[in-house]
């Protein structure tokens, strides 16, 4: 097999030349001859959700809504269903209007193949050329502003996608099946630093262009995942055949430099200006919407986007009450205490919708102390939910059970009741598992093992004192819990070497429940508590394989209940989505992953034009 | 001794020099009231689980008389038998309740600075509410987890106090010692140590200690104190060597020297204590700067994790919540007030034992 480091030298021919030999691709007849296509969604997003939005029934008006405060459940849904909206006139919309953004991080590169952070999807949507994307519900779906039809084999093994042959780059070039196969290429070149979106690319078998048109995707194996595996960001081949094998860090040359403030885009908007660490500034290209003097897709909300850099949560609050920013996420604390007065109010309003975030103590059941069941279920039982979910997070947050949150398609019909604490049951479980206090000193001792441990978390006021309960629960049953705060990146590395004992994380929901297995499934690379369960691991194999929808949910919810019964983590709360945005937007839905990553997300926010 | 009373007659007798240094020191207002806040702060640290805490100071408990309010010092000094006997951290109910003929000795205020006081526990004393402003109840309200400020400020004391002392101890101890031998042996040794003062001064301590805090599996506080200590002894050192240097070409030295006293008992017995006035003064500001980095790391979330309250970490949450003022006020003025207190402690000491600077004065 290839190593990285050894073609290192010899350059990108033998990439090619290696891909070739592993896979050759058949001929588009031979392939048409064999396969029965079956025809996939190809869907407008936009028109998708404002269909969705005009089918639900409005609240209130758009005057009494902006004069409301948002204190209570009935304020937030009406809010959400008034302001949420898409314009029924275009007339209402300020086409030339600017939305000022909040990044919460700087974007390390704006090429959307060596992509891993949430700021820079949020760039992503705006320059990349996407094939796919998934609705609201997580429903994979071609998107009709680029592919004309999109047919999956009946076997599971192929994926034939037509793309529109209106499309251009911002430099003018046409969009062609050629620069897909090509990005797959980059993608997989070892030498690339693509870590975050090689991870599901890998899966493929291969990806080849039979015209400027078609091109056709190769699975390994029938798999429910294959979908998200197709959907990978794309570069201009013309622009990048020349200046990658030069550079495959795609970050070095001159000309590589050269793109990070002025790139090609394949999306909606192009980059105009871009200060590194402080403001990216996106313009509508005129080139995607309009092609030969005909508008042929839909026309971009807004004529400006600026992201604005803002890493701490109190700068970008005021930022958003001094109208700089037009919307950001706020925390629960913000939301309850430092968004009620009239100098928030003047310019915003604020909405939050469970987000299918979850958050837990993961135990490393390579320790003796938690490699019991018992251990792990009194753990579950000793906490003090209430202190965690009503006084320090205000009742923003729902208690969670497991992986999949109760309102999914994966969860369980008899969705399982989260922990109450009961600290009595706690220590006969404890008493049980044979952990006493057998030499006097208030610590529970085991073997002559004292239960003492360490909880590892980001290092962040919040998470401290949700931790401080944690240790504080654990005290009362006679367990000693030291907090050791760690920086994030040190807590990851820990992580993933298994060199810690409890830590505090949060996962968010990926697009499919498979997605999972990489965290629960026996000796995965993000299993970081090293949970093995051979019955687990045996239904994530079933749900793959599985393409009907209702058994598939059927399957994750067996897995969510096995988890609620192994507690391989002290699942804890769902995180909501907390946003301030400014009275003038438009058009914010909530989705799962909050308003912006699905489709359309971002896209779906307006100005109103003023009266 | 004849000849002193034979001089008395024209000029007062010498009062040595300690006593003359003492004597101007606290001539000057400023430097009493300084020294009377540092008074006041080490007494505040001392007692501070009699001054506030849930936990009794002193109680009799099934036949035996236990201090569990020891337990805020260290977890373990608390005794078992509260644990064993299912306590959960509740002394006011669980008390009379086990024990009928229990009693105890309560702290001045019922509150705790590492946890929220719920409904119920004792009576009088309300369900402590997330970021309540001062009132009768939270002299100095309290902080997004509920927690009672003015609690979390006495505690507090401690460890600002501590990280000055202990840090300083440390800094005095090496700086004095390797100062000396500088200053006396001369030569090479003293060449050898002037090269190590610059390579420590070149430094940083922040960043010495945030790397160490990547790399000890467990930081602590005293992990903390130990960088301050090992990284400012500089100053001392530098000034000691100073003093040494002079005083070594002094007759009482020559004399000591003459007599055959072995170079150990010169350096530390002879010259030492004549040395040491001067010291004090870097020592002071030393910790100043200790109390002040220790506040700036808790501010920047690197300080010491819970329990172990600190007034740096209040401020951090003063910071996440603006509106909120008391949580700004009261660690800030503390901290102002502390590093005031050892700055003009030193700079009075500074005018006291340098003869210019005091001649200046008049």
């Amino acid at each position: 097999m290839m190593r990285p480091l050894s073609c290192l030298s010899v350059g990108w021919m033998i990439v090619s030349v290696v891909m070739a030999d592993e896979f050759t691709p058949p001929a588009l007849t031979e392939l048409d001859a064999k396969a029965s296509w079956v025809d996939r969604p190809v869907v407008n997003t936009l028109e998708k959700l404002t269909k969705h939005l005009q089918a639900k029934k409005r609240l209130a008006s758009d005057a009494e809504v902006l004069a409301l405060k948002n204190d209570s459940k009935e304020n937030n849904a009406k809010i959400l269903s008034t302001l949420g909206r898409q314009p029924i006139d275009p007339k209402e919309v300020n086409w030339n209007a600017a939305w000022n953004r909040r990044m919460g991080g700087e974007v390390k590169s704006v090429n959307p193949i060596l992509f891993s952070s949430v700021s820079e999807a949020d760039l992503g949507s705006y320059i990349n050329l996407g094939l796919f994307s998934f609705d609201w519900e997580l429903q994979p779906l071609a998107a009709e502003e680029s592919v004309k039809s999109w047919q999956s084999s009946a076997d599971g093994l192929y994926d034939k996608v037509v793309l529109r042959d209106d499309m251009t780059w911002s430099d003018g070039s046409p969009i062609t099946a050629h620069d897909i196969a090509f990005s797959y290429r980059v993608i997989l070149d070892p030498r690339v630093p693509a870590l975050a979106v090689r991870a599901g690319t890998e899966e493929l078998l291969g990806v080849h262009a039979y015209d400027d048109r078609t091109v056709v995707f190769f699975h390994k194996a029938a798999k429910a995942t294959n979908v998200w595996n197709i959907n990978f960001p794309i570069i201009p081949k013309h622009i990048f055949e020349k200046t990658y094998p030069a550079d495959p860090s795609l970050a070095k040359s001159p000309e590589h430099v050269a793109m990070e403030t002025n790139p090609i885009s394949g999306g909606p908007y192009t980059i105009v200006y871009r200060q590194r660490g402080s403001e990216i500034v996106l313009e509508r290209r005129e080139s995607y919407y309009m092609h030969q003097g005909k508008q042929v897709r839909e026309k971009p909300y807004f004529k400006t986007i600026r992201f604005r850099v803002i890493e701490d949560s109190n700068t970008a609050l005021l930022a958003v009450k001094s109208g700089d920013v037009d919307e950001t996420n706020l925390v629960p604390e913000q939301w309850i205490k430092q968004t009620d007065g009239s100098d928030f109010y003047k310019r915003n309003t604020k909405v939050k919708e469970v987000e299918w975030t979850s958050w837990h103590i993961v135990w490393n059941l390579q320790n003796p102390l938690f490699k019991d069941k018992k251990v792990r279920r009194a753990l579950a039982y000793a906490f003090d939910y209430n202190e965690l979910l009503e006084r320090l997070s205000y009742n923003l947050y729902e208690p969670s059970s497991g992986p999949f949150h109760r309102e999914s398609w994966m969860a369980p019909r008899d969705y399982p009741a989260p922990y109450q604490q009961n600290i009595d049951r706690a220590e006969e479980l404890l008493e049980e598992a044979g952990w006493t206090d057998s030499d006097g000193d208030g610590v529970l001792d085991k073997d002559g093992i004292k239960f003492e441990f360490d909880l590892n978390y980001r290092s962040d006021p919040i998470i401290e004192r949700y931790c401080n309960v944690a240790r504080e629960s654990f005290e009362n049953v006679g367990i000693n819990c030291n907090l050791r705060p760690l920086e994030f990146t040190v807590l990851v590395e820990k992580l993933s070497k298994h060199e810690f004992q409890a830590a505090f994380g949060g996962w968010g929901t990926g697009t499919d429940p498979d997605t999972y297995r990489n965290i629960i499934g026996t000796d995965q690379l993000r299993n970081y508590g090293s949970y093995s369960n051979p019955e687990v691991d045996k239904l994530f194999d079933q749900g793959a394989s599985e393409f009907d929808r209702t058994k598939r949910g059927e399957i994750y919810g067996r897995i969510h209940r096995q988890l609620f019964e192994d507690q391989p983590y002290l699942y804890l709360y769902w995180r909501s989505s907390f946003y301030a945005f400014n009275k003038d937007l438009r058009g914010y839905f909530m989705s799962p992953r909050g308003p912006y990553n699905y489709g359309p997300g971002a896209g779906a926010l307006w100005r109103v034009a003023a009266p | 001794m004849d000849n002193s009373k034979n001089d008395s007659r024209r000029d007062p007798p010498s009062r040595g020099f300690a006593r003359e240094v003492a004597g101007r020191f606290f001539s000057r207002k400023l430097a009493c009231l300084a020294t009377l806040v540092v008074i006041f702060l080490t007494l505040v640290a001392i007692f501070a689980p009699v001054i506030v805490g849930t936990k009794p100071v002193v109680c009799r408990y099934k036949g035996g008389i236990y201090y569990p309010s020891l337990g805020y010092l260290d977890r373990e000094w608390e005794h078992p038998i509260f644990r064993i006997d299912k306590f959960r951290n509740n002394y006011a109910k669980n008390l009379p309740k086990k024990d009928p003929d229990s009693w105890a000795f309560w702290p001045m205020v019922y509150q705790d600075p590492i946890r929220r006081v719920r409904a119920d526990e004792k009576e009088g004393v309300p369900d402590s509410e997330t970021l309540q402003p001062p009132s009768i109840h939270h002299l100095f309200g309290t902080d997004p987890a509920g927690v009672d400020v003015f609690a979390k400020m006495v505690h507090g004391t401690r460890t600002a106090l501590l990280v000055g002392f202990v840090s300083m101890g440390i800094a005095a101890l090496l700086g004095i010692v390797l100062g000396a031998v500088a200053g006396y042996a001369g030569g090479w040794i003293d060449h050898f140590i002037n090269r190590v003062i610059e390579v420590v001064l070149c430094v940083p301590t922040l960043i010495l200690i945030l790397a160490l805090i990547a790399i000890v599996p467990k930081p602590t506080i005293w992990h903390m104190m130990a960088v301050i200590g090992l990284t400012r002894w500089t100053d001392i050192a530098r000034l000691t060597r100073g003093e040494f240097l002079r005083l070594r070409q002094s007759d009482f030295v020559q004399a000591a020297v003459a007599l055959g006293i072995s170079r150990a008992a010169i350096i530390f017995r002879h010259i030492l204590p004549n040395a040491l006035a001067p010291v004090l003064v870097p020592i002071t500001f030393g910790m100043a700067g200790a109390v002040q980095i220790e506040a700036g790391l808790s501010f920047l979330g690197f300080g010491t994790p819970p329990p172990h309250p600190s007034w740096g970490e209040i401020l951090d949450d003063g910071r996440a919540n603006l509106t909120c003022w008391w949580l700004v006020t009261f660690p800030g003025l503390a901290i102002f007030a502390t590093v005031l207190a050892y700055n003009i402690i030193g700079e009075a000491l500074q005018e006291a034992t340098d003869p210019r600077l005091r001649d200046a004065r008049r």
